[in-house]
């Protein structure tokens, strides 16, 4: 004889896993965009910063640049909100 | 606090930079312009530019075509010296190698100048002390009356064991020649050893090196032969390029160029070297052949920076780039001041 009391504990117990592993996700959208963000900014913010260093007026179109690859880590959270809720 | 240095970010911020400095420099056409000026108009003209400390702090002492030269070889020693204080890492090890061909240049210079009996003040003035002996070393060189007192003060430098080996026989025949090639040779089998020591980035700056060696010796080749020089070169050659010296001084005592020509072409596997090495067929004068390889040289550097372009490269292209702005300048300046025509002073310029 199936144990009643059991079988429900364990389909609460996979809908807590659900929410769970949905968090996990949602951190992994956050955090793994966020780590690719990073190295494509390391490279862009490095030039960016050399190029201020020459010639000052390069200093707005710079800063553009380097925030271009924060588009990434924005899909991250989306995605990541999607997961939420 | 020990330097934390890692990653590529130090060589994109280097690279950039010396790419931005790279394009303040002067083109074609600003040299075209300058060529129809007079003398003062020259000055003014580059004293708008990034020569205006140096104009301005010399202007009291010196005037018409020195002031030109004195500004230009201080602003050259300034400039190097910055990109040597900007260059982190490996980069710095690898640029400062590449610099200390200034130390021979200063050495040389004070050593011939004091031979010669020019006044200490005359000699300071056309140092550039853009290497590794900063100007309280030369300034301490150059008051020397002695050749050996000037060799005893470069020691604990890199050039003193060559210095010390040469110098008795270059006092005795009243000619530096032969110590200038063997600090030569010295300094081109360290800047290999360097590039060869493991470092990252080495592999590049040996091929730039293997480039600047071959052309180098090319040059000589040619030098020699238009100067009637038959049999042994081989102490003129540099070692450690991609032609080796035993070839090129067989090539000295050919009979013709097309025989050079064909030699050199089957030697190297650089399409861009073989058409350069092409138009050495053209029966030009040693000048106009030199200045060809110069600008060949400068193309392929170009090159191999937009092929690494974060690597030591970059740093090396602006270097020679800023040395021939500097050298066209003078070029300029001396063919305005000696009253020659715009189209002989063209010939000499590295464009």
């Amino acid at each position: 004889m199936v144990d009643v009391g059991t079988a429900v504990m364990t389909v609460e117990m996979i809908q807590a896993s659900q929410v769970g592993l949905k968090a996990v996700g949602a951190g992994l959208a956050v955090g793994l965009t966020g780590v690719g963000t990073g190295l494509a900014e390391m490279g862009i913010g490095a030039a960016a910063v050399g190029a201020t260093a020459e010639n000052r007026d390069m200093f707005g179109l710079a800063l553009i640049f380097t925030v271009i690859p924060e588009t990434i880590v924005i899909f991250g959270l989306v995605v990541a909100l999607l997961l939420l809720f | 606090m020990a330097e934390v240095i890692s990653g590529p970010a130090p060589y994109i911020y280097v690279s950039t930079r010396l790419r931005v400095r790279k394009a303040k420099l002067l083109r074609a056409e600003e040299y075209h312009r300058m060529l129809n000026m007079s003398l003062p108009e020259i000055t003014r003209y580059i004293e708008e530019l990034e020569y205006k400390t140096e104009i301005d702090e010399l202007a009291p002492s010196f005037s018409g075509v020195d002031l030109l030269e004195v500004a230009l070889s201080w602003n050259l020693a300034k400039e190097f010296q910055r990109v040597l204080a900007l260059t982190p890492g490996a980069m710095a090890g690898f640029t400062g190698a590449y610099l200390q061909r200034w130390d021979i240049a200063n050495v040389l210079t004070v050593l011939r100048g004091r031979t010669q009996g020019f006044r200490p003040g005359k000699i300071k003035e056309v140092l550039i002390p853009a290497g590794s002996l900063d100007r309280a070393v030369l300034d301490r060189l150059v008051v020397e009356e002695a050749p050996d007192r000037i060799a005893e003060g470069l020691r604990g430098t890199h050039l003193y064991p060559v210095v010390e080996r040469e110098l008795s026989a270059g006092i005795e025949s009243g000619n530096f020649a032969r110590l200038e090639n063997e600090l030569y040779k010295e300094y081109y089998s360290d800047l290999i050893r360097v590039a060869r020591s493991g470092v990252r980035g080495g592999n590049e700056f040996l091929q730039y090196i293997q480039l600047e060696i071959d052309i180098t010796n090319m040059q000589n080749l040619w030098r020699l032969r238009s100067g009637g020089a038959t049999g042994e070169i081989r102490d003129f050659m540099i070692p450690g390029g991609r032609i080796p010296v035993e070839e090129l001084n067989r090539l000295g005592s050919a009979e013709t160029t097309d025989e050079i020509v064909d030699a050199l072409k089957k030697r190297t596997n650089i399409p861009a070297l073989q058409d350069a090495i092409e138009e050495l067929r053209c029966g030009c004068s040693v000048r106009q052949i030199e200045t060809r390889l110069i600008r060949f040289k400068l193309e392929q550097m170009d090159r191999m920076s937009r092929r690494y372009p974060f690597s030591i490269s970059p740093v090396l292209v602006y270097l020679e780039r800023k040395y021939y702005e500097v050298y066209n300048l003078r070029a300029i300046a001396r063919g305005k001041a000696a009253n020659l025509a715009p189209e002989r002073i063209q010939e000499h310029l590295v464009i």
